[in-house]
């Protein structure tokens, strides 16, 4: 296979893991609570803040420089501090609009996602300037003649066990059944002697949990992290999931590919693609959803009387 | 309406002076409001006006009996209130010291409330979502401003131009709500702003990033809007120029605003906004109503954008992004859906918090966007939520 064709599909797949992980968070909210978590993209791009603080308080403490243990740690401490800064936003903000009107909800958390990346801004020693973010994994390996860089096998590898660990919490454990309970109908569920607030405060934990992973491999791919990534990567992130289906976490998944996709044909095929990629992948989602207008797998809008 | 005959509600019966003094009170305080807010530099006076201002909600909010005397008010001394609105708009400038600043925020303030009664028509009105204002605003500036610097056209033939193109984007972005609604919907526009944002930083045509510089001042009748007045002996900043310019816009946006909420249009759809089945089922052409409203956003945007390209002389896409909306969303949310007067002084309020909160320097977008989220949680109808329709009959 050509060296060239081969390293595109792997920057295919590697975007299409990365958005998947920020998408299904989107679709998950969506799905159980019906809300447009719009500050989704900002909470996941706290992770690699919180990877950057932690490894340099570890270095500076307890652990020897440039050790992988101190990555490792600060990966795990990222993952659990961003899930638990989903369950406080919601507590905070997010479950005061359970009953409004989408678009308040939509609004107050575009004005949270403000305040999210101002916050980095403002209290992130030197927050305006990019900061450099190391890639988790150097190393490469080499199939045949060609060279593959172990990251992405790594990004694509734990998307693909995130995807399957989250299909089995939904499908197979009584708190995936208790989520589905929840989405269906929060009524009913709490006749069930479910309490929704806490499926609320779990789905976030997973949802932002799930993203900051995104946010520290979108971190890491680029090299570098700026307290803005947050907008671009949940607009991607949001209009991956809606494509795919909102409350669909396959379609998640077939969004996220959908936008790499077009995404990495631009940048192969045109000129100068990088500066038109967005271009193309907007367009995509406007043409998706003028033929699919609930989504490539959502269910479609029924309305009865 | 002007030809409609005076309403009498029922809360009122305290007499014309009662009525008429209200009124003055209350238009000729929010003007020395605005005025000490606009030309403090102190930061004590600024925090104590927000607190007065904070403390003025705060009383309507829990005596809502207050709010009501002055809606009362207002309606039986209507062409009163509209002179005496109109003689404080005319002679403001005139008492803004010659300053520069507080001119400019004047004239942004009342751009971004055109935008926002433009956006009212679709969100408050209709309920559909529209984050692409910005980018119809974008259209608009840019094509005024090309036309302007490539063909040397009069900026009073670009305006009109500018409005028919943006309507025209506007019309085919409206396509789509025929079959999408809700959070599809509001994702189409949000990636029609995006495509049209990115548009304009990569054609050439357009400048690129750095945009297009040098935009002429519009001349009326031989004079030109980049020289200062001089009126009375009185001399004014060149900027009052354009202060009366986007104050006659905003006249403009709210007559249309009127006329069309009360009209047939409007009614259709609040219809919408009620039950799009139900007003199928009325016999509402649900699909010319949604493109209408599209329409019109972008026509009344374009108008804004072409103004704001003459008065800068220099625009760059990182004015119309997808952002942009978003504020202009926030505006008639704050300010109350489907009412005028609330959606302007969304738009007032969200213009001048930032540029008067510099005292809190880095900590300001913070402090905006939490003051936002408070307000939506505390007074979700937003500042002065709609009011019922009154046709006209006594109570």
């Amino acid at each position: 296979m050509d060296a060239q064709l081969a390293q595109y599909l792997m920057n295919w797949l590697v975007l299409g893991s990365i958005y998947t992980l920020v998408a299904l968070g989107f679709s998950l909210l969506f799905g159980v609570l019906d809300v447009i978590h719009f500050s989704h993209g900002d909470v996941s791009i706290v992770a690699p803040f919180v990877v950057l603080a932690t490894v340099q308080a570890l270095i500076s403490t307890v652990l020897p420089a440039d050790s992988i243990a101190a990555l490792v740690l600060a990966c795990a401490v990222a993952i659990v501090a961003v899930g638990l800064v989903g369950v406080l936003l919601d507590w905070l903000v997010i479950r005061r609009f359970r009953n409004a009107p989408a678009m308040m909800a939509l609004v107050a958390t575009v004005a949270l996602g403000t305040v999210v990346r101002e916050l980095i801004r403002t209290f992130y020693p030197q927050g305006s300037n990019p900061k450099p973010f190391p890639r988790l994994i150097e190393s490469s390996v080499t199939f045949g003649d060609l060279p593959v860089p172990l990251f992405s096998l790594f990004v694509i590898g734990v998307s693909v066990l995130m995807v399957a660990v989250l299909f089995m919490v939904m499908g197979h454990t009584r708190l995936g059944v208790r989520i589905r309970a929840v989405a269906e109908d929060r009524n009913i569920a709490r006749l069930m002697a479910i309490r929704p607030d806490r499926i609320f405060a779990v789905t976030f934990f997973i949802a932002s949990a799930v993203g900051a992973i995104g946010g520290i491999f979108f971190a890491s791919y680029a090299g570098v992290v700026r307290f803005d990534f947050g907008v671009q990567l949940g607009l991607i992130g949001f209009s991956a999931a809606v494509i795919g289906g909102l409350g669909s976490m396959q379609g998640a998944i077939l969004g996220s590919l959908l936008i790499a996709g077009i995404d990495t044909l631009v940048q192969a095929t045109m000129a100068d693609g990088a500066s038109y990629r967005l271009v193309f992948s907007f367009l995509l989602v406007i043409l998706v959803l003028v033929l699919k207008p609930s989504g490539i797998l959502g269910k479609p809008i029924m309305v009865k009387v | 309406m002007m030809h409609q005959p005076p309403v009498i509600p029922a809360s009122s019966g305290r007499g014309p002076v009662a009525d008429l003094s209200i009124v003055a009170a209350v238009e000729l305080g929010g003007a020395v409001v605005l005025g000490v807010f606009l030309l403090a530099d102190d930061p004590r006076i600024i925090v104590a006006l927000l607190g007065l201002m904070g403390a003025g909600f705060a009383l309507l909010q829990f005596r809502p009996a207050i709010e009501e005397r002055i809606v009362a008010a207002f309606r039986a001394a209507r062409r009163a209130a509209m002179i005496l609105g109109a003689a404080v708009v005319l002679v403001y400038p005139f008492l803004m010291q010659g300053s520069s600043y507080a001119l400019h925020l004047l004239i942004i303030a009342q751009l971004y409330s055109v935008l926002a009664l433009a956006l009212n028509f679709q969100l408050g009105s209709a309920n559909i979502p529209n984050f692409a204002t910005g980018a119809s605003y974008g259209i608009g500036a840019y094509t005024s401003a090309l036309l302007a610097i490539n063909f040397g056209v009069s900026f009073w033939l670009t305006l009109p131009a500018a409005a028919l193109v943006a309507t025209f984007f506007g019309f085919a972005l409206g396509f789509p709500s025929m079959r999408t609604r809700e959070t599809y919907l509001a994702l189409v526009t949000i990636a029609f702003a995006i495509v049209i944002h990115q548009l304009l930083n990569n054609f050439s045509w357009t400048g690129g990033p750095n945009g297009l510089v040098g935009v002429p001042a519009p001349v009326l009748f031989g004079h030109s809007f980049a020289d200062p007045i001089e009126l009375f002996g009185r001399r004014l900043p060149s900027q009052a120029n354009f202060y009366y310019l986007s104050a006659a816009l905003v006249a403009l946006a709210i007559i249309s605003a009127r006329r069309l909420h009360d009209s047939r249009i409007g009614l259709a759809w609040n219809a919408l906004r009620g039950d799009e089945l139900a007003a199928r089922c009325q016999g509402i052409n649900v699909v010319w109503y949604k493109i209408l409203a599209f329409a019109v956003d972008a026509f009344l945007a374009a108008f804004a954008g072409s103004v704001y390209a003459s008065y800068v002389s220099y625009i760059s896409p990182d004015n119309f992004t997808f952002l942009v909306s978003v504020t202009i969303m926030t505006m008639v949310i704050v300010g109350g859906m489907d009412n005028t007067l609330g959606v302007i002084l969304g738009a007032f309020l969200l213009t001048m918090l930032p540029e008067k909160l510099r005292i809190f320097a880095d900590y300001r977008l913070l402090f905006v966007s939490v003051i936002v989220i408070l307000f939506l949680i505390l007074r979700p109808q937003g500042l002065f939520p709609q009011r019922p329709r009154s046709y006209g009959g006594r109570e």
